[in-house]
């Protein structure tokens, strides 16, 4: 499939670190900030990612995905990041992005949506956000079945804590898309897997087109 | 975060849906399974790391906790012995 109008990488000053930005479609677009999910589900998820990225820069939309300290691209370690430097990377992604052109909707991916709070977006568009309580208890678990670590990843204890408590915020225009099999609350529920809990990371072209369909209709 | 739900039905479709999330089986080949269908030790795609990931996307669709203290062998041994596991955490 073409890239629709340009993939391409811009960094931005994420306080103490410099990160990768990486776009999909015209960069001078009313723009969208995607948050990734968060440690081993950010890779289990990229694809999947990047396929409703693509759908809906095909738009005419600039979308954006930053990559968060000691994450990714990072060159910062994991084991030397606190929570609040996710947070401030998340804002100065957005005003990297802000920069440019309207910013008009974060769209984020389960823990992705603890840090949609620091995005100053008029909307906020999430796809089966999760509590930071459960992303700590799999990373243990998954540590403690898979015999040490967190599942690979070793967030610092700091981390961890903040991450312990963390919720998504509940203020602003906010749209909740989960799992048809989910029984929590949302907006509306879509077909699909939990692309998150594959082993062997897989996407969906038919899960990504309805997400991306979600967005564009939502944001108008 | 969960609606109270106590339908015993939705229990047993979040299950087959977990299961076919996590172990990348097919949904006509879980749909099959019954009561007696053996899980842990029998399905190769069920190792270790499937297990983890069962309890917590469990815990999550389900808005259940899950303590290890809840996990042995038996528990996990057959589709009509995790079931009654799920129904007992999600429907009291």
């Amino acid at each position: 499939m073409k890239e629709p109008a340009g993939l391409d990488y811009e960094i931005f000053e994420a306080g103490h670190t410099k990160e990768w930005l990486m776009r999909i479609g015209p960069r001078d677009a009313p723009s969208i900030l995607f948050l990734p999910a968060l440690f081993e589900e950010m890779n289990r998820t990229r694809a999947l990612t990047a396929a409703t990225m693509r759908l809906v820069a095909a738009r005419g939309l600039a979308c954006w995905l930053p990559d968060l300290p000691g994450t990714g691209e990072s060159h910062a370690a994991l084991e030397n990041c606190a929570w609040e430097d996710w947070q401030s990377a998340i804002a100065a992604a957005a005003r990297h992005v802000s920069g440019i052109n309207k910013l008009c909707a974060v769209a984020s991916i389960r823990g992705g949506a603890l840090l949609d709070g620091h995005v100053p977006a008029p909307k906020r568009w999430r796809f089966a956000p999760v509590d930071g309580t459960s992303l700590v208890r799999d990373l243990s678990r998954a540590g403690l079945m898979g015999g040490g670590g967190s599942a690979g990843y070793s967030p610092p204890p700091g981390l961890l804590a903040a991450l312990e408590t963390a919720q998504p915020t509940l203020a602003g225009d906010i749209r909740t898309l989960r799992l048809a099999s989910d029984r929590n609350d949302a907006d509306h529920k879509v077909a699909g897997s939990a692309l998150w809990r594959r082993s062997e990371p897989a996407t969906s072209e038919a899960l990504a087109t309805a997400l991306a369909d979600d967005i564009l209709k939502w944001i108008g | 975060m969960v609606a109270a739900n106590d339908d015993a039905e939705e229990v047993d479709a979040t299950l087959r849906a977990v299961l076919v999330d996590v172990l990348g089986l097919s949904e006509a080949r879980v749909a099959q399974f019954d009561e007696s269908t053996p899980l842990f030790g029998a399905l190769p795609e069920f190792d270790s790391m499937a297990v983890a990931g069962l309890l917590t996307e469990l815990e999550e669709r389900l808005g259940i906790l899950i303590e290890d203290d809840d996990v042995d062998a038996d528990m996990l041994e057959t589709y009509g012995s995790l079931l009654t596991f799920s129904k007992a955490k999600a429907l009291r």
